[in-house]
């Protein structure tokens, strides 16, 4: 029989593919299955789930609403699009920051000498390594009123005699998005790093002797080799940020409602499992949209996940 | 143009970025010292040994002085036993997913077989699906799935099936294997195989090129797959909390429900100690590396 | 990267993690005797009264975060070999939802007063066996029998406390007295609310002069419109720890719970509690067996243990809440007269009988949750 194994090349792959493939369908596939039947279900009283088969939470999200002002019997209720809307935009933000600081870095990783670039990438790595919520609450501590930001910065003003007033950075808007720029910068270092790594030098030597300068060079050959990495960190970085609750949790004041809190508010406070599956299954549609035209645009690199 | 020289532009912008990447760090650090026990203000390092005055009028003793907080970190049984739940969650759930995330890769690149363009786009759900879908859905499969074999083997008390230890590492199997697969999927996407059937040529038989020939080359990238799958399980929370049981808190769980009433700096301490582990290991290979060559 | 420096790493990162685990064993204490057993912060456990039979080894309780004295824990651990198995939550909800998917296995949970109803009607706890609690007699009967489990066949009570309103005197002029001065414009952006819809859409009811548990549509309506106007003065929501706001100058004042605002105020003592004239909000929490529970016995020995008055003062010295324990405030009255003064002297752990008259109690509102919840996602996320 082992024989015949070896032959079937077919067989073979299955039998090293079911594994992994039993973990895909049972723990993924069928609570997504789940998730969609239920998102059709209505909610019972008590916060269980009547099974139906009705399109009233997919409409609700999209701004369908009865409860309207006098006259009207149908209206637009735009408060779920509007979180949407919000999302998308501050994972836009992250991205487009998130890149712009992770470019440099990348690129001096990727030029450093050989011996030393492990080292550099680790360094990287280890916030990582630290708890993610213990960072996000370590922001706290440096926006804060009488967080370490201002304690500095108030005792710079007092050197030069200065009158100073302590900023308000903690629970805006803007601390979420330093919040999630800093969680997610590593995501986007790693990728492009790989990319850049692989230019190999005779390029630049090639590209110099053509008389390109720098800036040329890095126009015409570093930018567009790096692409797929560029493309992998994005995706690495945008998708997460859209279904994040925690950092605007905690660094917003939760005044800053996004997807992914609109989502555990369901799953919790409000008990409505079933406009809660509807908007997780909105939320994975938009990330699959969107991943899909990026890709196509820009190719989808191997430096998704490569270091 | 040698290729190691760089603008300084891009040297200052690294030391920044880097400056900003570990600017929390070291908050973390520094407020392990914190003569607060509530930590919500610096209040200035410990100051002595012996007994001190904390938040105006307790008094606490500090046999430790400075390093009171790693003290009771020490004696801190809820933290210890958490941290010792999330490595043993992280070793088994990387172990496992590497082995099968790896063996996943090669069917996916080497062979063809029917369920192949289904496999790889399971693969991908993971990185699209919102951790709380995960978690829950997750959990009522579990629940759903230990009640109907509860009831038809008729076990009853501590031997029935029951959220643990086991589920929180089965979940975190589930969310690493794919990118252990994606990973080690664009290493062999680079490989030559002529190095393999020139193995098999000399009369290597499949096990033995696989050991001594494809294993060796793509290890970077099983390696990477390893380290990510161990990234991830360290730091997770939402899908965790969903899987978890009695006893088998991890660290991040615990951290997030301290918040509720008042995180000392003991969590400082711990995360101090967790990054003094990491950098030495990274120091001591930085060492080792220059003394290979 | 090379895989032999690799292994290397991996090694020395394994070794040293496995190392700091297991320093963190020490910290047991070991019975001195058979005549004393003493916890390892000193504190001498007192000998259970009446002491249960048990069988069953460990103990698995789903509760809230740091509510418990760790030498209550220790404690029972030592005098009746049990090893307790401790998971947290910070949300009633969550809780819930654990609860309700099933498939967990503990022994005993800590539901506060409006889920109570909720649980037994979903059959997600059990009765208790009155009989096998003989120190109930040391609660207070003011804590029994209350609407949300009449008898108490449900649930026994734990702690209990008042949701009202703190503000730091140092940077308030004109200190709030009612809910209805939050809308105060003096009040903008300095406030921290406890994210928790039915509190604040409740007492914008109340501000109405409706019913704090209102179902109806057009009245949550009007809270509706009213809470729009308030909200954009808050500056953080926080369930979780508000006086850190408070305390760390984020926020002037707020809405926050008993054990927030008397530890506050103990490091602040310019921080102040104050119970609003139309009504504070009172809660409770409490024990609940949940079904299926297989340590049933050591479930009912933990209760009994911790009610006895010698163990529960511990309560009154670490979490200063409303205290339901009659034997523990004796106790203390006798032996740690310091801790039981500051207990009662403070209108914050002690609140005069009036407030408490006064006060309302969150009830479930059934159908109407998804309007509650609706009203509170459009007023926090519309800006």
């Amino acid at each position: 029989m082992l024989q015949r194994l070896r032959e079937n090349r077919s067989a073979q792959g299955t039998l090293l593919v079911t594994p992994t493939l039993i973990f895909m369908v049972g723990l993924l596939i069928i609570p997504l299955l789940l998730t969609l039947v239920v998102s059709f279900g209505s909610r019972d009283a008590d916060g269980g789930v009547v099974y139906g088969f009705s399109f009233h939470n997919y409409l609700r999200l999209l701004g369908y609403s009865t409860d309207c002002p006098e006259g009207q019997s149908v209206c637009f209720n735009p408060l779920y699009m509007d979180i949407l809307g919000r999302s998308v935009t501050l994972a836009f933000q992250t991205t487009v920051l998130v890149i712009l600081l992770a470019y440099p870095l990348a690129y001096f990783v990727a030029r450093a000498h050989p011996k030393r670039r492990n080292t550099f990438l680790f360094l990287v790595l280890v916030p990582l390594w630290t708890n993610f919520v213990i960072r996000v609450y370590a922001w706290m501590m440096l926006l804060r009123k009488e967080g370490v930001i201002n304690i500095v910065l108030g005792w710079i003003a007092g050197l030069f005699g200065l009158p100073f007033q302590p900023l308000e950075m903690l629970y805006t808007p803007g601390a979420v998005l330093v919040g999630m720029v800093y969680e997610f910068l590593p995501f986007m270092i790693l990728p492009i790093f790989t990319s850049l790594e692989k230019i190999e030098i005779p390029l630049y030597e090639a590209a110099a002797d053509l008389g390109a300068n720098p800036i040329r060079t890095f126009l015409r050959v570093t930018l567009p080799l790096s692409m797929p990495g560029v493309v992998a960190g994005t995706i690495l970085v945008f998708i997460p940020v859209m279904g994040t609750f925690i950092v605007s949790d905690l660094l917003g004041g939760r005044q800053v409602i996004l997807v992914g809190n609109l989502i555990q508010n369901q799953f919790l406070s409000a008990r409505d499992p079933t406009f809660g599956s509807a908007a997780s299954l909105i939320l994975m549609a938009m990330t699959l949209v969107v991943t899909y035209f990026y890709t196509r645009k820009f190719g989808f690199g191997e430096e998704i996940v490569a270091v | 143009m040698n290729p190691h020289r760089r603008h300084p532009a891009i040297s200052i912008a690294t030391v920044l970025v880097y400056g900003f990447l570990y600017a929390p760090i070291i908050v973390l650090v520094l407020y392990a010292f914190n003569a607060s026990r509530t930590n919500i203000i610096f209040e200035g390092f410990i100051p002595s040994f012996g007994e001190l005055k904390m938040d105006g009028s307790n008094v606490v003793q500090s046999p430790c002085g400075p390093f009171h907080w790693f003290c009771e970190l020490s004696k801190n049984r809820e933290v210890t036993h958490a941290a010792r739940n999330t490595l043993t969650i992280a070793f088994v759930s990387t172990l496992t997913s590497t082995i099968i995330g790896t063996m996943a890769a090669l069917a996916l690149q080497r062979y063809n077989f029917r369920l192949k363009g289904f496999s790889q786009l399971s693969l991908y759900i993971p990185i699209v699906i919102p951790e709380i879908v995960m978690g829950i859905g997750i959990l009522v499969l579990f629940s759903q799935l230990f009640g109907l074999i509860n009831n038809a083997l008729g076990l009853g008390g501590d031997s029935r099936l029951s959220l643990g230890l086991g589920t929180v590492i089965v979940s975190h199997i589930a969310f690493s294997v794919p990118f252990v697969t994606l990973v080690v999927q664009a290493r062999l996407q680079g490989f030559d195989k002529y190095i393999e059937e020139a193995a098999m040529d000399l009369g290597a038989n499949e096990l033995i090129t696989f050991w001594r020939v494809t294993l060796p080359t793509i290890l970077p990238g099983v390696l990477s797959g390893a380290l990510l799958a161990f990234t991830l399980s360290l730091d997770d929370f939402v899908i965790t909390f969903f899987t978890t049981g009695p006893g088998a808190t991890t660290l991040p769980i615990y951290v997030y429900g301290l918040l509720r009433r008042i995180i000392t700096p003991q969590v400082n301490a711990l995360s101090t100690v967790w990054i003094l582990i990491v950098l030495t290991a990274v120091f001591l290979l930085q060492r080792l590396q220059s003394r290979q060559s | 990267m090379n895989n032999k420096m690799f292994w290397k790493l991996v090694t020395i990162l394994a070794v040293t993690s496995l190392v700091l685990a297991a320093c963190g064993g020490g910290g047991d204490a070991e019975p001195t005797g058979d005549t004393e057993i003493v916890a390892s912060t000193g504190f001498v456990c007192p000998a259970p009264e009446p002491r249960v039979d048990v069988t069953s080894e460990e103990l698995n309780i789903f509760v809230w975060t740091e509510y418990f004295p760790p030498e209550m824990l220790e404690c029972f651990e030592l005098v009746y070999g049990i090893k307790i198995n401790r998971d947290e939550y910070s949300s009633n909800e969550e809780m819930y939802a654990k609860l309700s998917a099933g498939g967990t296995n503990y022994d005993l949970v800590q539901p506060t007063d409006y889920i109570v109803e909720l649980m037994i009607r979903e059959e997600l706890i059990q009765e208790m066996d009155l009989t096998r609690l003989p120190n109930l007699k040391n609660i207070d009967t003011g804590y029994l029998d209350l609407p949300f489990d009449p008898g108490n066949k449900y649930t026994i009570p734990y702690l209990a406390g008042i949701d009202a309103i703190v503000y730091n005197a140092d940077s308030v002029e004109t200190p709030p007295t009612s809910w209805a001065d939050l809308w105060k414009p003096e009040y903008a952006d300095r406030m921290v609310f406890l994210d928790d819809s039915r509190v604040v859409i409740g007492m914008t009811l109340l501000t109405l002069g409706y019913d704090f548990n209102s179902r109806d549509r057009a009245q949550l309506e009007e809270a509706k419109a009213k809470l729009t106007e308030l909200i954009p003065n808050v500056k953080l929501f926080d369930s979780d720890s508000p006086k850190t706001a408070i305390i760390a100058g984020d926020a002037d004042l707020g809405i926050v719970w008993t054990g927030e605002a008397f530890l506050a105020n103990q490091e602040n003592p310019a921080i102040q509690f104050v119970y609003p004239t139309e009504g504070a909000v009172l809660w409770q929490d409490n024990w609940a067996i949940p079904v299926g529970a297989s340590h049933l016995d050591a479930a009912y020995a933990w209760m009994n243990y911790i009610m006895q008055g010698e163990i529960f003062w511990l309560l009154l010295r670490d979490y200063p809440y409303t205290n339901p324990n009659l034997a523990a405030l004796e106790f203390a009255k006798a032996n740690h007269p310091d801790v039981y003064d500051a207990f009662m002297n403070s209108p914050i752990t002690n609140p005069d009988p009036s407030v408490i008259a006064n006060a309302v109690v969150i009830e479930d509102v059934g159908e109407a949750l998804p309007i509650y919840d609706e009203i509170w996602t459009e007023v926090k996320g519309g800006e």
